[in-house]
């Protein structure tokens, strides 16, 4: 499936992200805990199965920021997680990647899209996405996004995409982590307020470096569309392999108490379907080959982008 | 005013009973904890203060576990991010949030009005996640937001800071001294590893020291299984020159939630806040996983 997608990258086409899971599954009233994997697996479905009738080519799964640390941290270490936490949390991550994996592709074996739509795994930073401060140094990082990337080629996703990466050294461990497992790797990265990588290490270094390191395709998100619109024309100078763009809409809101990412995106009307699109638009002038919805844009989103590009 | 017959109390040497649980409470009762529910939900918090107080609480603590500032910009890389991309009352959040925790403490106990004087205590934990002391903020920096945090209480009608979950002693001294220098009656509580000393290795004798020689009027422990409660209590009492107390969970934490267990149904428990009585305790209550049941049966401790 994955080499399907490539050649459609080649010949210059260009494909359809999803929109986001998190922010739209906590809009639809899931209780963000374990990812809603546990809880509310039907609802989890049902969101990738409207991205695939919104005519999204590819699934990415409900995993962003889902590593053994989210559950590790907040405790003192893992003698008192297993002193005073739930049976099970240590072994709990490559339970719920699995789950997420088995849920986007029961979505697509529905859909009747099995061969026609791609899932990605998705691995994020170990610690929050916007704390580029905290990332641990590259060996750390390899030693942690192994096991995550291992996991999902044993699932047989289509590849990996290292998202929401906010420095280059752990982008650059996740894409190692990817290749190792024998995955095609994608890698999106934060765009900050200053238009470089969340980091502030300038954008084009990362490309570069990614390339260099094999990965297939890099994007830029997790930042508002005005500002992917900048950072999709600079890419345009200096990306030498497809790239592509996705933007957050609305403010995001974070909970009042506990430090993981927790993916509530407010006045997300801001940027209604149409007005997305539009600047989506500007992406593919910028020659982003890949476009797609991150936080706070839904499947509405999605099947905006589809009317535009037309069937695939 | 509300506070003075709990200090004449303890200093006679009677028992105080706290309430218990008021975060996982709001999960027990099937409804989301990510953003306290104090704007969303006043009357469903209010609700359970007033439930606390029906079952007998002398001193009723605020839905504000973590609620600070900091725990709200945590989430960004720096001001300039959030500013850029987060919500535009971030920066007030917090604050009115804090306020309208104690606001809907002091509105329960009024629309209760029980006989007998009831506190409330604004609970205030670390500025960083409480089980985490290598997180521990610098003294200075510490001492600026506990002064904002503690001035937010006292101004909207605190009467005691409940300082708890605490995993270090510097970290307790500036907050116990934040709230002397506001006249605000301060109990510190600490969370003990299952060795009966802190997660940072001090003992609680040391802890409890520091905590008089800083005018805390009680020194607790909370936020452990009642058997590390228990070798917490033989750490805790022989050394304390103040009142001592214990709070203990019931069930596991499952993050972000809790998992509730059967393991401690109120008799249970009330035979475990017993053995701390017997062993000195004079402040008792419930951490995490206990509800108004379990505060109703502690009532025999009086």
């Amino acid at each position: 499936m994955y080499n399907e997608l490539r050649s459609r990258l080649d010949r210059g086409e260009t494909v359809l992200l999803d929109g986001a899971m998190g922010s739209d599954l906590v809009r639809r009233g899931v209780r963000w805990r374990k990812h809603g994997l546990e809880t509310d697996a039907e609802t989890v479905e049902a969101l990738h199965a409207e991205y695939l009738g919104a005519g999204a080519d590819i699934l990415r799964t409900n995993t962003f920021q889902l590593n053994p640390r989210l559950y590790l941290h907040v405790f003192r270490d893992l003698e008192h997680m297993r002193q005073i936490g739930a049976p099970g949390l240590e072994h709990l991550v490559p339970k719920l990647q699995k789950t997420a994996v088995a849920l986007a592709k029961r979505a697509r074996t529905k859909a009747g899209a099995d061969g026609k739509v791609a899932i990605a795994g998705i691995i994020s930073p170990l610690e929050h996405c916007y704390r580029p401060d905290l990332s641990p140094p590259y060996d750390a990082a390899l030693r942690e996004h192994q096991p995550m990337a291992e996991v999902f080629a044993a699932e047989k996703v289509d590849f990996l995409l290292a998202e929401s990466m906010n420095t280059i050294h752990e982008a650059k461990a996740a894409l190692a982590a990817g290749r190792a497992a024998k995955l095609p790797v994608w890698v999106s990265f934060v765009i900050g307020p200053e238009g470089e990588l969340l980091s502030r290490e300038p954008l084009a270094d990362a490309v570069a470096k990614m390339e260099k390191g094999g990965a297939e395709a890099v994007l830029v998100s997790n930042a508002p569309p005005a500002d992917i619109t900048r950072a999709a024309g600079r890419m345009k100078g200096f990306a030498k392999g497809p790239f592509g763009a996705f933007a957050h809409i609305g403010r995001f809101s974070p909970p009042s108490w506990k430090f993981d990412f927790h993916p509530q995106f407010i006045e997300t009307e801001a940027w209604p379907p149409a007005q997305y699109q539009a600047e989506a638009r500007r992406w593919k002038e910028s020659s982003a080959r890949i476009v797609g919805g991150c936080c706070g844009t839904t499947p509405a989103h999605t099947r905006a982008l589809r009317e535009w590009l037309g069937r695939s | 005013m509300n506070y003075e017959p709990l200090r004449e109390k303890l200093q006679k040497g009677g028992t105080v009973i706290l309430d218990g649980a008021i975060g996982t409470e709001i999960l027990r009762r099937n409804v989301t904890w990510a953003d306290h529910q104090l704007t969303s939900k006043p009357e469903f918090v209010r609700g359970i203060h007033e439930d606390y107080i029906r079952a007998g609480a002398d001193v009723i603590s605020t839905n504000s576990f973590q609620l600070s500032r900091r725990a709200l910009y945590n989430h960004f890389r720096d001001d300039a991010h959030r500013h850029h991309i987060g919500a535009k009352d971030l920066d007030e959040r917090a604050n009115l949030l804090l306020a309208a925790s104690v606001r809907l403490a002091v509105e329960a106990r009024e629309r209760v009005g029980a006989k007998r004087p009831v506190a409330v205590a604004a609970a205030i934990t670390t500025l960083e996640w409480c089980f985490r002391p290598d997180l521990v903020p610098a003294s200075e920096q510490a001492r600026r937001e506990y002064r904002e945090l503690f001035g937010i209480v006292k101004q909207n009608g605190a009467d005691l800071v409940l300082f708890e979950t605490v995993n270090s002693i510097g970290e307790a001294n500036v907050a116990a001294e934040v709230a002397r220098a506001l006249g605000l009656p301060c109990w510190v509580s600490f969370v003990p590893a299952s060795t009966g000393k802190l997660f940072t290795g001090e003992t609680l004798g040391d802890a409890a020291e520091a905590m008089q020689q800083r005018g805390v009027d009680a020194v607790l422990v909370n936020c452990a299984p009642p058997d590390h409660i228990s070798t917490a209590m033989k750490e805790l009492v022989p050394r304390a020159k103040i009142a001592t107390g214990a709070y203990a969970h019931i069930g596991r934490f499952n993050p972000p939630e809790w998992m509730f267990t059967d393991e401690y149904p109120p008799a249970r428990y009330l035979k475990e806040c017993a053995g701390w009585k017997q062993a000195g305790a004079r402040v008792l209550g419930g951490c995490c996983g206990t509800t108004p049941d379990h505060i109703a049966a502690l009532q025999a401790l009086r």
